[in-house]
């Protein structure tokens, strides 16, 4: 065991972790103050923070420089995943592309691909949605019907993507498309590149329960893309989704156990606000929901030394999902158990402002469903790792 | 970052592994669970365990032990733990332990090589039955001997003893300890009223005491006068249980103990006790899952169905979650990271509910034959 980061590490983070105390501004940090920007302005001013930190030299960390990263180790990601969220820096707005389209352009994509693509990206100049669920094709990808038919050095593409982050902000969306007619479940598929500021793109953004509409409806009516926008290969675009969907594998859950330690430790202040920090039943639940977060710190370290190590985690990942997501859940169950009938109150109680904690509350729903809901998970797990017949 | 086990870590634990599948394998294990009346210490498994140097995880070099740390010992803890394999292990290393953190040189010199090799058997007598694991669960006190001023630096040797050796009359009960019936050894904890005010050394070691006397640890002889041995019927007959009654017995005093210490040592039962209850999870999930693969009934096998699949998968992920925490609250120790103590209590918490849950699911997904 050495749970130390090198010495270049560790010179990385005192780098880091100056920058954002100079840049990040103090109001960022106060309790309910991005629930109080309206969601346009909010979006605008984190876009202009991923420049900001592109321009530092603070982006792309375990990216090659020659795509605009830093060149660093996991490692050095893992320290960014941590530092950025204890120091409150707001999430990324392109956190889709960053995830998983950039790597997989650098696995698969064309050299033009790679050169027009990645650092616009990575700078959020380019906002990137995904375009893969479709209203009835959720856990059950491969039936999806949205389809693409050539029509010269062109396809036409119709059809409807639902539940797609960013979509009002997006500005190119990588879409699974059906290429060719009458292809059944994973076959004839292509991931295609398309412009969504175009008129057979119409975005119609969803409302969550929390309020927001970080998620919409893209429908395609006719919309164009160049045969040559796509990434993959034609009729490939199963195996470019799950290479795709890999990527998620490198990420460890130490970002996931910074941010929610950050939130229990606002929970106990809460419980402290409201004389509630005496009651044993509450003090059993707080407990319980340390173990499993500390257990996800001790799991992210795990991840860690196998990505360092070069070991594909595979099917593994899913645990990574299930323990985070779930924990996360548990957490908020907890935090409305704290509240009581309280919690449905949308405004400061007393001198305690836990509107941001309430919204939380109800996006923690959301995390057990997107990228593979949690009974997905459970499938992989059962199957892929303990081998449990189909 | 290296949150992982070495290649030699991971050697050790297959040693065990291996060991235990080829010679003392469930039948035999059974053999032992069901001989009430036997002691539950087989002499061939004994002898192997001292061989292999498994006792010996802990013990510095310099007394014929291996020199390792809790990381190494909770690797031999989880294996033992799957196999259930019965003995007193846990409590010889934990015996070991208090003498090499809180004997005398003399001691450590005396008893460390015979732990080590099995030659001696011991265990640790810690609270009172239905107490706590903390010094307030202690329900032996020590006096001094009549005639005999507790000493202190400097006025210790007196003729025939050592140097620094100190000696108390122990009183009253401890329960249960594993294995008094075969230990040739016993660590009792001890509370001091008397030392406060004769010493202020150890009462200033900085100890988790609130505000009581401090706790001694003392070398107790099971045969010496005074010593009652009861021994206790348990449902476990993979641990042997026994309460130890003492009235005036004389005992050694180990010079370095306090409450700190004894918190230490409880803080390293609580983790080998996790690695242990870890192995038992990991073992019942993977016995549950090749029993659900083969197992057919309405015409597939039963671990088919999603039912058993979502609540096979979610065990998985729990005894994941137990095993890292019980390797980092082990590494913890030996490193003294300063989040030590919150990661005992994650470790212990954790793989408790782990085992419960996979031993419980164990017996529903084999149906009947998990109950009979």
């Amino acid at each position: 065991m050495d749970l130390t980061f090198s010495a270049k590490e560790e010179e990385f983070r005192a780098d880091l972790r100056g920058w954002l105390a100079d840049n990040i501004p103090a109001e960022w940090s106060r309790p309910g103050f991005w629930a109080g920007v309206p969601e346009d302005e909010g979006f605008e001013m984190r876009r202009d923070w991923e420049q900001r930190k592109f321009d530092a030299g603070f982006a792309g960390i375990d990216w090659p420089t020659e795509y605009g990263g830093r060149g660093g180790t996991p490692g050095m990601k893992a320290i960014y995943d941590e530092e950025t969220a204890s120091a409150r820096a707001p999430s990324t707005v392109n956190a889709l592309g960053l995830a998983f389209l950039a790597p997989t352009i650098m696995a698969i994509g064309t050299d033009e691909q790679k050169r027009e693509i990645i650092r616009p990206l990575l700078r959020s100049e380019v906002i990137w949605c995904q375009g893969f669920s479709e209203p009835d094709a959720g856990s059950d990808l491969a039936s999806l019907r949205t389809a693409g038919v050539a029509d010269g050095p062109e396809i036409v593409v119709n059809g409807q993507k639902v539940w797609t982050t960013n979509a009002s902000h997006g500005d190119r969306i990588f879409t699974l498309v059906r290429t060719e007619p009458g292809s059944q479940r994973h076959r004839g598929l292509s991931m295609l590149l398309i412009d969504m500021h175009q008129e057979g793109v119409e975005v119609r953004p969803l409302r969550q329960m929390s309020g927001a509409t970080e998620f919409g409806e893209v429908f395609f009516t006719n919309a164009r893309v160049p045969a040559t926008e796509c990434l993959g290969g034609l009729g490939n675009g199963w195996a470019t989704a799950m290479l795709l969907l890999s990527f998620e594998r490198g990420a460890s859950g130490i970002l996931q156990y910074t941010s929610f330690r950050r939130s229990y430790d606002e929970i106990v202040r809460a419980a402290r606000a409201l004389g509630r920090d005496r009651d044993p039943v509450l003090r059993q639940e707080l407990g319980r929901r340390m173990v499993e977060l500390e257990c996800l710190r001790y799991h992210a370290m795990d991840v860690l030394t196998k990505v360092e190590q070069g070991v594909d985690l595979g099917s593994e990942s899913s645990m990574t999902k299930l323990q985070w997501s779930e924990t996360y859940q548990d957490l908020f169950e907890t935090f409305d158990d704290l509240l009581g009938s309280d919690v449905a109150i949308d405004a400061p109680l007393a001198d305690l402002d836990v509107t941001a904690l309430q919204a939380e509350g109800f996006w923690s729903r959301s995390v057990t469903i997107w990228g593979g809901s949690s009974q997905v998970q459970r499938n992989i797990v059962a199957e892929r790792v303990l081998g449990l017949p189909r | 970052m290296f949150f992982a086990l070495t290649d030699e870590q991971r050697a050790l634990g297959d040693t065990v592994r291996d060991f235990l599948a080829d010679r003392f394998g469930l039948t035999a294990v059974r053999a032992v669970f069901e001989d009430a009346a036997g002691d539950g210490h087989p002499p061939e498994l004994w002898k192997a365990v001292g061989e292999q140097g498994w006792l010996a995880v802990c013990v510095p070099e310099s007394f014929d032990g291996l020199g390792l740390g809790i990381l190494d010992a909770q690797v031999v803890a989880r294996a033992l733990g799957a196999g259930v394999a019965p003995g007193p292990w846990l409590p010889t290393v934990l015996a070991a332990e208090a003498v090499r953190l809180a004997g005398s040189d003399a001691q450590r010199a005396e008893l460390l090589p015979r732990l080590a090799s099995g030659e001696l058997v011991a265990t640790v007598a810690l609270r009172g039955a239905g107490r706590g694991y903390d010094a307030d669960g202690v329900a032996v006190t020590a006096s001094v001997p009549a005639g005999e001023s507790a000493p202190s630096a400097g006025t210790g040797a007196e003729a025939g003893v050592e140097a620094g050796a100190e000696v108390g009359l122990l009183t009253g009960t401890a329960s249960p300890v594993e294995y008094l019936t075969v230990a040739g050894l016993v660590v009792v904890a001890a509370t001091e009223p008397g030392r406060v005010a004769a010493t202020s050394a150890s009462a200033g070691a900085g100890a988790g005491s609130d505000g009581g006397s401090d706790v001694g640890l003392y070398l107790v002889d099971p045969g010496a006068p005074g010593v009652t041995v009861t021994r206790l019927t348990s449902y476990d007959g993979t641990t042997r249980l026994a309460t130890l009654a003492l009235d005036g017995v004389r005992a050694r005093r180990l010079p370095g103990s306090s409450t700190a210490v004894l918190d230490d040592l409880l803080r390293r039962g609580a983790v080998l006790t996790a690695a242990d209850l870890a192995g038992i999870a990991r073992e019942a999930l993977t016995r549950t899952v090749r029993y659900d693969q083969e197992r057919i009934q309405f015409g597939r096998a039963v671990g088919s169905f999603q039912a058993l699949k979502h609540q096979l998968a979610d065990l998985h992920v729990a005894v994941t979650m137990a095993e890292h925490a019980v390797m980092y609250a082990a590494y913890a120790i030996d490193a003294e990271l300063p989040d030590l103590l919150l990661a005992v209590a994650v470790a212990k918490a954790k793989a408790s509910q782990a085992a419960r849950d996979a031993t419980s699911t164990m017996i529903q997904f084999h149906g009947g034959i998990g109950y009979t």
